[in-house]
């Protein structure tokens, strides 16, 4: 009874806390906010001397306060700055080089920092209705290990800030003449995502149970508002600088805010980073996974890493599979702004890229099968599946090198002349898209169906219309392979662009209608299915590997779409609006950009592995020496 | 017995081959209506229309 | 530890062959257009036709799409005789626009490719209503009237067809090295070609009233012909604080002299003449 009223009284303060604080959250949104819509008083109330010099007999000097308002006015319409060579600071290295290491590094950290409190607040969730300790532990877990994240993440964000304007001056005048209070609006969300990261870690087991339990979620959901605020805050000044709005032609700020942020570009890449994110965390936490399960002896301690790179592995590849529709959604809108920047992209100096994304994309989709086919030997369900994982892994490789496949072929000038040009008759219709959409979407299913095979590995169904149900799934798979090479064989090449293009999201659509059908009918079918028993930490420690390859695949990946996205500007700092008159003003060559990806990966692979040490090392305790002797 | 084996197949092979026909149906429906939705209409045998 | 080398060289070893791969491919730069001196008194026919060549290659960006099929995503150029398909476009009961002869459809092709779009390269829903095509004499391409008469210059010869462009005149040119220079450039897009749009451009409707008297920050001017002549308008504009109406204080921008070109002053002193109330 009396641990009922402490509960209560506790909930009760809880509830305080909350109002208080949304009380408080409000009126600093208002305040922040207040500023820009209060009309800006006259220059003379504002700055009117205490006192003034005056010869005596003349009469006293008088300060006109229309012109202040013609000069607001004026302001309003200042064009953008169009900085000449040598106004660009000159601190003797590559400006564009520093702000890239900074910017990558920032957004690795960002984006593994807003990832983790999402997965995390779902693993939770579940615990709470499973009733298992098991998910609970592995969400504060992933939590634990992530912390130092955030500080890393706010340590380049910072000098990634300082650097912009030290280097780019004007260029960063001009973008905070535009955003002027959003600016500092993202900075106030700070102090929010701090508070509510703290409590929600910190307060992980004093608000274990019960009503106090919700109290907890309810701060992990708030993190996951703040995070995902401050991303769609961020993202709008990159979408600013590809595709403007709420400013005129040459840069002058004719719209609101919201016009201004809600560019074409910024829901697609909201959408588009928001899935990535996920992948991005759950591989990240998966490499810790597998480098605890491949440090220890211990079963237990092996069962636990097995089952946690499992999920971390779960969660990158379902978030992962939405992935290229995000992606295509953006390269439409991007093609939609302007068809000569989408083509820049994919068709001119940076289609070569979209080569190696394909190799990468590649990586991680067969690190990915690999692992849940490894993992198969956990269960003795999954025999019956050897022969169709033949088929799967066929489906992956051939796809894999058809989507590699250039349009053009990288040749001497004596190959071209035995080819007879630089396109192979054969090979050269299998670099343009409609052989790769087909290629791409078939790995996607072929992922799937490992997904699905690996779900099945432990169940036997009991439900009477099972032969029926894979009857079904397995006309689902077949029309859908067929309609897929259908699509982008017809109109990828006997119509004309348009249908083409519109064809790919037949094809996508025909994808998903694959997964939304087959986890229909696993669940309906598997209703009361007889589990057959499965040994987590049973799997060959080489599977421990595709969990490394999927984050260095993940975070090579991006950052060459970083390339791609701060490229595509060719060189303008804002396209058509703010020229870039930078010594570095020039698209780099892929091969300097493989470097710069490189020493970013790198450089984050220490830092990640500095951010587990971290983690580990304050559960570790030093044993007090023996008395009398030295440590 | 043997003919209750066969049997079960042949029903088997037969619910296969016409859910497989029900599948292209749907998806020969969910071809129209995307490409539709895009403003790309399609005639009936999926060739660009207009 | 082992553990950690392990990891550490797989993960190294993995991140080296992403980078091998950039290295395989042909490395190409992507340079921003620089500023090319031209000097006209040398300048031959046979140069300008190949200043257009080299822009539609290269500054243009027009081979981005105008590809040969499949690949194009607009009418393939190189591949075709220009005149004889300006003369089919001229003739399609679709045309709507104001060209009359090759020259001036190619050159209302690039400044104002909506104007009239080949049937099925519209972009996607608009129903051949509305082209993809950027337009060329703003950003991000930004061509100049002369790089322009150079592109049709080229097109028009590529084929062998007579180029009916005139060679550019020194007046033209130094409104290009105003324009290409960095600085002003963008403070002064093109020259507006009406009274209506000047107006506009430099925002003196934002404090005049144009066709009352109200007072908005300056005086109304739909009667501002009659009260004022030619002279006395034109001095308003270029020296607005010479001369200041009574009850105003001095507010009126007194930049224009330097930012309007002659052609868009006398057009809008012309207008304010007419305006007589």
């Amino acid at each position: 009874m009396l641990q009922q009223t402490l509960i209560t009284d506790k909930v009760g303060a809880a509830h305080w806390v909350l109002a208080l604080f949304s009380l408080i959250l409000m009126s600093s949104i208002v305040l922040a906010v207040k500023p820009a819509y209060a009309g800006m008083g006259s220059a003379e109330e504002r700055i009117a001397p205490v006192g003034e010099v005056r010869l005596q007999g003349q009469p006293p000097a008088e300060i006109a306060p229309a012109p202040a308002e013609l000069e607001t006015e004026d302001v309003d319409l200042a064009a953008a700055p169009q900085p000449g060579r040598k106004d660009y600071p000159n601190i003797g290295m590559s400006s564009r080089a520093i702000v890239w290491v900074l910017a990558q590094m920032h957004l690795f950290f960002g984006a593994l920092v807003l990832a983790v409190p999402l997965f995390v607040l779902m693993i939770e969730l579940v615990g709470v209705y499973t009733d298992d300790d098991r998910y609970d532990d592995m969400a504060h877990e992933f939590m634990k290990i992530s912390l130092t994240g955030f500080s890393i993440t706010a340590i380049f964000g910072g000098s990634l800030t300082l650097a912009l304007f030290m280097l780019y001056p004007d260029f960063m005048g001009y973008m905070m003449h535009v955003f002027g209070t959003q600016v500092l609006v993202y900075a106030s969300l700070f102090f929010f995502e701090s508070f509510f990261l703290y409590t929600y870690y910190y307060g992980w087991n004093a608000f274990r149970y019960g009503n106090l339990k919700w109290v907890h979620l309810t701060l992990g959901l708030l993190l996951n508002a703040s995070g995902l605020t401050i991303m769609v805050l961020a993202n709008s000044w990159a979408t600013f600088m590809m595709a403007p709005s709420g400013v005129n032609e040459v840069g002058a700020v004719v719209g609101n805010i919201w016009e201004i942020m809600k560019g074409p570009l910024w829901n697609p890449i909201n959408l588009h980073r928001f899935v990535a994110n996920i992948a991005f965390g759950g591989a990240v936490v998966g490499a810790y996974a597998a480098f605890k399960f491949l440090s220890s002896k211990d079963p237990e301690t092996r069962a636990h890493y097995d089952w946690m790179g499992y999920t971390s592995n779960f969660i990158a590849i379902l978030a992962f599979l939405p992935l290229p529709f995000a992606g295509y959604w953006l390269m439409a809108e991007i093609y939609a702004y302007s068809q000569q920047m989408g083509i820049t992209a994919m068709g001119g100096i940076l289609a070569w890229l979209f080569i190696v994304q394909a190799v990468l994309i590649g990586t991680i989709l067969l690190a990915g099968n690999f692992y849940l086919w490894s993992g198969m030997s956990r269960t003795e369900g999954s025999v019956r599946y050897k022969g169709l994982i033949k088929v799967i892994a066929f489906v992956l490789v051939v796809s894999f090198l058809i989507w590699v496949t250039p349009h053009t072929l990288i040749l001497s000038a004596s190959e071209i002349s035995l080819l007879g040009g630089s396109h192979h008759h054969i090979l050269g219709p299998l670099g343009i898209m409609p052989a790769k959409n087909i290629a791409v979407n078939l790995m996607l299913i072929a992922t799937f169906l490992s997904f699905q095979l690996y779900r099945r590995s432990d169940k036997v169904a009991t439900v009477r219309w099972a032969p029926l149900g894979n009857a079904l799934m397995v006309a689902v798979y077949v029309a859908a392979v067929v309609n897929i090479i259908f699509l982008g064989v017809y109109y990828g090449y006997f119509t004309n662009t348009v249908y083409k293009v519109g064809s790919s999201v037949a094809q996508v659509s025909t994808t998903l209608v694959v997964i939304v059908a087959g986890l229909v009918i696993d669940t309906l079918m598997f209703k009361k299915a007889k589990i057959l028993p499965s040994h987590w930490g049973r799997i060959p420690d080489r599977s421990q590997y595709a969990l490394f390859a999927l984050p260095i695949a993940f975070t090579w990946l991006m950052a060459l779409m970083g390339y791609v996205r701060s490229s595509v500007k060719t060189h303008w700092h804002v396209y058509t609006v703010m020229k870039d008159n930078s010594p570095d003003n020039f698209i780099p060559t892929i091969g300097y950009a493989g470097n710069m990806i490189t020493l970013v990966t790198i450089l984050f692979l220490l830092c990640v592995l500095f951010m587990f040490w971290v983690a580990n090392l304050s559960g570790s305790k030093q044993p007090q020496p023996a008395a009398g002797g030295k440590a | 017995m043997e003919q209750d084996n066969n049997m079960r197949i042949g029903s088997r092979l037969l619910a296969g081959l016409i859910a497989i026909i029900i599948m292209l149906v749907i998806f020969y429906g969910l071809d129209h209506l995307v490409m539709g939705m895009q403003g790309l209409p399609l005639n009936l045998d999926l060739s660009p229309a207009g | 530890m082992s553990v950690l080398f392990k990891t550490l060289g797989f993960s190294l070893a993995l991140t080296l062959l992403f980078t091998l791969v950039t290295y395989l491919l042909p490395q190409v730069k992507g340079e921003a257009p620089v500023e090319k001196k031209v000097d006209l008194g040398s300048l031959t026919m046979e140069d300008f036709i190949a200043m257009g060549d080299d822009i539609f290659h290269n500054k243009g960006t027009c081979t981005l799409c105008h590809k040969p099929a499949p690949l194009g995503r607009a009418p393939d150029i190189e591949g075709g005789d220009m005149a004889v398909m300006a003369a089919e476009r001229l003739k399609d009961a679709r045309y709507k626009g104001e060209a009359k002869d090759v020259e001036s459809y190619l050159r209302e092709s690039l400044i104002d490719p909506s104007k009239y779009v080949v049937a099925g390269w519209g972009k996607k829903g608009s129903n051949d209503s509305e082209s993809p095509m950027p337009h060329v004499d703003k950003p991000p391409i930004q061509l100049s009237s002369m790089e322009i008469d150079a592109v049709i210059a080229w097109l028009q010869a590529k084929d062998g067809n007579e180029v009916t462009v005139a060679l550019p005149s020194p007046e033209a040119a130094a409104e290009v090295a105003a324009a290409s220079t960095g600085g002003d450039a963008g403070k002064a897009p093109a020259p507006v070609a009406t009274a209506a749009e000047a107006l506009v451009k430099y925002a003196c409707v934002s404090c005049h009233a144009m066709d009352s008297k109200d007072i908005l920050v300056g005086p109304g001017l739909v009667d501002v012909g009659s009260r004022l002549g030619i002279k006395e308008l034109r001095q308003s504009i270029i020296d607005p604080n010479a001369v200041v109406a009574e009850g105003f204080t001095p507010a009126m921008p007194s930049d224009f002299a330097s930012k309007m070109t002659v052609k868009e002053l006398e057009m809008i002193v012309n207008y304010l003449a007419e305006k007589k109330g």
